[in-house]
């Protein structure tokens, strides 16, 4: 998805700059430590605090794809509270299109919420109390859009993610892929600019995750929002991203394009994620392949969709020297497979 | 909750600097006998000595004569209580005449068309029968009556209930005040309300309404705070995340995930006002409760049965409607229902311009009668059948004897009251603590000096031999339940129905067989707690989980060694707040038949409130109950707090 890269130099969609959350007694005195180096078990124990975001700085471009991949305690979840402005920050800047948060007032913030940002959650977050159209809805009626006009809307939106038909039932009448199928129509109605996932995936079934995943890649490619995607599965954020950061006990480990994370994995902890991923099932035509540039095309190379998985396109590299031509939905040419630096990324030696 | 948490955690400390186990309860023993026999010794008598009584009840009583004599001049009751009064009564008056306005075939139409709307067709069929035989029975007027101060009186408990609960949800501070009082309001048997407002107000409706109102509030608070305490916190970050406001979320994503646990605050509450609406009648509230109370005391069994099942079926409809309405979906129904609704609704105006508000006498019939040569016959030939020496006279004479004297004399006398108290300390310090103990100590002292020892120990005999019956019956029932589904599915409608029938109806059935006098003052409390006992035993039981009985089965556990080994140990927490229950429970209901010559506290406070004279006497009987109620609540609750296994880090 390198053209979502080449729009960075605009400005960009999300900035942190800085950002620590400190939760518990002392905050000022938890950051020193943590300045100084020491781990969070010893905070902890020395000042009765946990720092569960410290000093994390990234901007994330428009129609860019920004995954935070974390295990399970290392402050992602935090960090995309803090970002969204769900829990305050102790410390850092946070600017959503090009408003900053962390000094807005209330209003401000709602107004901003409503218009221009929107999440999709873990446990789906959905009003069980309300019919899927109406949780489609909701968001346009805090706005003030009247009955009829949102209902509209929502059933729209319904058929985008392939839930028409539905709209009458109850959340929880839906198996869980529905269901966040509904949350995801959900934070699309208000047509956000900026959209934040909170593991949205990590609740279903791997299949369905699978199905999701794709369709989200999909869903991105027709619309280009801004998206800030936070998992704890490396093999999603592989798939999913632009730009991967490795998040470990409240910091950015490392931060990079998924070639780059599985090519040049900062130290051993990134290292060990990248080891076991199935790298060639993961990554697509289009992560691994160079920009067209003002290459000349030789009608007679192979030509495969960005999204053809590298693993359909290995049997074409191994045969020939000649690079496979990566093309986009209409066919244009994007970019080139090098059998060479194919190679590099999938081979474990390198990594 | 973090409070709450510190303080567990400063008890845990406590309790390992105790000692543990065998020991622990060797040295409560040993202290226990140590200080019997001191006072044995050193003392002759073993009632609180008289002399210290402090005498609260003179200036209750001057307090009563100053109301009375200045209600119609001073300032306090010509600006304040009587407009208070005469509101109250004026709403309470204007509804009974609303409700009288309407034809009498509305009312099983209405509540027919209610159940079968909520509960389903069969509900909505029994529903008509049970209004209709309310009107057969000649109870029409008073049911208006009782269900009017009813109304009125859920009406303001929802009024301040509600927005009570939001406040304690949205505010710790308001929180910490609510909810001990609220936990407080609910220990106390709800006869104790009676007494200050009718120091306040004298008799009537209004003092009964306000006692109803404070006696019936906690439900509905509680659960409102709980409901929106536990709304998901995922659905409210959404709803924040779209930029709603604090109100739009409240009123859009908050309360009405909150409503199912609100709409149960509100059945609660109803229920529990419908209990306390009756027993008001001891204030002249009127209604129904008047008609069984005028009907017990003259010994009119029929009459009072007729009454009690009129508020039995009244309960049980309300019961049954509230409950349903969260959950109602008559289905393919509704049309019906909604056109025969309007029908009746016309029907309604029409007979209410008309005028067909009495219910027809030709329809009428009393089964007073049956119920009192019934009674007759039960009175002479179960009392002592054949001669045989078996029967109710003998079982009561029996029980009376054997136990009831003997412990009210062991506790009045028998053990002196300085061990008393000192058990009361030694029993806090082993259940909990310094603070618990001191407490206790301090209650005891206190009803000595109220000059209600002799009193207090009879009540708390009584209520002991209830609490063992109830148990001992109780127990085994729960047990058996929790181990066999068709049991307890069969025994699931008796226990509701039992506890749908407010208290004090119950007496009747047992004075009809047992007369008056101690035995069916206990009779009854046990019949009252006794499905308490059953679910609550039941619950906690069932609440062992799946895996733990496997894991004990495997290792090749017999069915008893099952039960005593795990099940027990694990579900004793839920067990003793099942003693917990039990115990307050029984408490309420010897107080209450205190009317039929169950003697203890409950007969001073009936007495005070009957008679001007002896409103002191029934002021401080009244202070007494709720020390004893606090004593054993707070006592059981805190080994309740130890028998559980240490909380998870």
């Amino acid at each position: 998805m390198d053209a979502a890269r080449d729009t960075s130099n605009e400005a960009s969609r999300v900035r942190v700059e800085g950002v620590w959350k400190v939760f518990g007694k002392r905050p000022e005195e938890a950051r020193r430590m943590a300045e100084a180096g020491a781990g969070r078990e010893e905070i902890r124990t020395a000042v009765g605090s946990v720092v569960a975001v410290r000093d994390v700085t990234f901007q994330v471009s428009p129609g860019e794809t920004f995954v935070v991949m974390g295990l399970s305690g290392s402050g992602k979840s935090t960090l995309v509270r803090c970002v969204s402005h769900l829990i305050e920050p102790t410390e850092g800047t946070v600017e959503v299109c090009g408003t900053d948060l962390t000094q807005a007032d209330s209003a401000t913030l709602r107004d901003l919420r409503r218009r221009k940002m929107a999440m999709v959650f873990q446990h789906f977050g959905l009003f069980p109390h309300r019919t899927v159209v109406d949780n489609v809805a909701y968001g346009l009626e805090v706005q003030g859009m009247d009955r009829g006009e949102r209902q509209e809307r929502a059933r729209e939106l319904l058929d985008t993610v392939g839930l028409e038909g539905w709209g009458d039932h109850h959340p929880q009448q839906l198996s869980g892929g529905m269901q966040q199928r509904v949350g995801l129509a959900r934070a699309l109605a208000v047509d956000p600019e900026v959209l934040f996932f909170d593991e949205p995936f990590s609740a279903l079934d791997p299949l369905i995750r699978r199905d999701m995943q794709d369709e989200l890649i999909e869903l991105q490619m027709r619309l280009r929002r801004t998206l800030v995607f936070i998992t704890h599965d490396f093999v999603e954020a592989l798939k999913l991203a632009d730009r991967i950061a490795i998040m470990n006990d409240g910091a950015f480990v490392q931060v990079g394009t998924p070639v780059e994370i599985l090519t040049n994995p900062a130290d051993d902890y990134v290292r060990a994620f990248t080891q076991d991923a199935p790298v060639v099932k993961v990554l697509q035509a289009c992560s691994v392949m160079r920009p067209i540039g003002g290459t000349e095309v030789d009608p007679g190379w192979v030509k495969v969709s960005a999204t053809t998985p590298l693993e359909a396109a290995l049997p074409h590299l191994l045969g020939s020297t000649e690079p496979v031509l990566v093309c986009d939905e209409q066919g244009a040419p994007m970019g080139l497979l090098h059998g060479d630096e194919v190679a590099g990324v999938i081979s474990p030696d390198r990594r | 909750m973090t409070a709450a948490n510190g303080a567990l955690s400063r008890i845990g400390g406590l309790r390992t600097g105790w000692g543990s186990g065998r020991a622990r309860f060797a040295l409560v023993l040993g202290a226990v006998v140590l200080l019997i026999a001191a006072f044995r010794i050193l003392t002759d008598s073993g009632v609180f000595p008289e002399a210290w009584n402090i005498g609260l009840a003179d200036p209750i009583d001057r307090a009563r004569r100053w109301l009375i004599n200045n209600q119609t001049s001073h300032w306090l009751f010509v600006f304040f209580l009587n407009p208070v009064t005469d509101t109250l009564d004026w709403g309470i008056r204007r509804l009974e005449s609303l409700l009288e306005w309407f034809p009498w075939y509305s009312y099983p139409l209405f509540t027919g068309l209610g159940l079968w709307w909520t509960r389903g067709r069969v509900a909505g069929l029994l529903g008509l029968a049970g209004v209709t035989l309310i009107g057969v029975v000649g109870l029409w007027e008073e049911s208006f009556a009782t269900l009017s101060l009813m109304g009125v009186s859920v009406l303001i408990s929802m009024v301040i209930g509600i927005p009570l609960g939001i406040a304690a949800w949205r505010s710790e501070a308001v929180a910490r005040i609510t909810r001990p009082t609220l936990d407080a309001m609910q220990t106390m048997p709800g006869f104790v309300y009676l007494i200050p407002f009718v120091l306040l107000f004298g008799f009537g409706r209004v003092p009964a309404m306000i006692s109803t109102v404070i006696f019936a509030l906690a439900p509905v608070v509680r659960l409102t705070e709980v409901g929106l305490r536990t709304v998901p916190q995922s659905t409210v970050e959404a709803s924040e995340m779209f930029g709603a406001t604090e109100r739009q979320t409240l009123r859009l994503v908050r309360l009405p995930q909150a409503r199912p646990a609100i709409l149960a605050g509100m059945n609660q509450t109803t229920m529990l006002a419908m209990s306390m609406v009756v027993i008001a009648a001891f204030i002249g509230a009127g209604g129904l409760g008047q008609v069984v109370l005028q009907a017990m005391q003259s010994i009119n069994v029929g009459k009072a049965s007729e009454a009690g099942i009129a508020i039995v079926i009244m309960a049980i409809i309300l019961d049954r409607f509230s409950t349903g309405i969260a959950t109602a979906d008559p289905g393919e129904d509704a049309r019906a229902i909604r056109w025969l609704a309007m029908v009746t609704a016309v029907g309604a105006v029409v007979g209410g311009f008309l005028g067909f508000n009495d219910f027809p006498d030709a329809l009428g019939w009393r089964f007073a009668p049956y119920v009192n040569s019934m009674a007759d016959w039960a009175r002479d030939n179960l009392y002592d059948i054949g001669g045989s020496g078996i029967g109710t006279g003998p079982f009561s004479d029996f029980v009376t004897l054997e136990f009831v004297t003997p412990l009210r004399e062991l506790l009045s006398a028998g053990i002196p009251w300085p061990a008393m108290i000192g058990i009361g300390v030694v029993l806090g310090l082993w259940a909990r603590g310094l603070r618990l103990a001191v407490g206790i100590g301090a209650a005891l002292a206190a009803i000595g000096l109220l000059g209600m020892w002799e009193l207090s120990m009879d009540t708390l005999g009584q209520t002991l031999l209830g609490v063992a019956a109830t148990l001992a019956i109780g127990l085994p029932v729960g047990i058996l339940s929790s181990h066999n589904d068709i049991l307890r599915s069969a025994l699931k409608p008796v226990l509701d129905f039992f506890q749908t029938i407010p208290s004090f109806v119950l007496l009747v059935p047992v004075i009809t067989l047992f007369h008056v006098g101690r035995i069916p003052g206990i009779i009854a409390s046990v019949v009252y707690a006794l499905p308490a006992a059953v679910h609550y035993t039941d619950l906690g039981l069932r609440r062992v989980p799946a895996e733990t009985h496997e894991a004990a089965e495997s290792f090749g556990a017999t069915r008893a060694q099952r039960l005593r080994q795990v099940e027990m140990p694990l579900a004793a927490p839920e067990l003793m707040v099942a003693v917990n229950q039990v115990i307050m429970l029984i408490l309420a209901m010897v107080v209450i038949a205190g009317l039929v010559g169950g003697g203890g506290l409950g007969l001073e406070a009936v007495r005070g409130l009957r008679r001007s004279d002896a409103v002191g006497r029934g002021f401080e009987a009244g202070i007494a109950i709720v020390l004893l109620a606090a004593i054993l609540d707070r006592l059981t609750r805190a080994v309740a707090d130890r028998l559980r296994p240490p909380a998870a880090v």
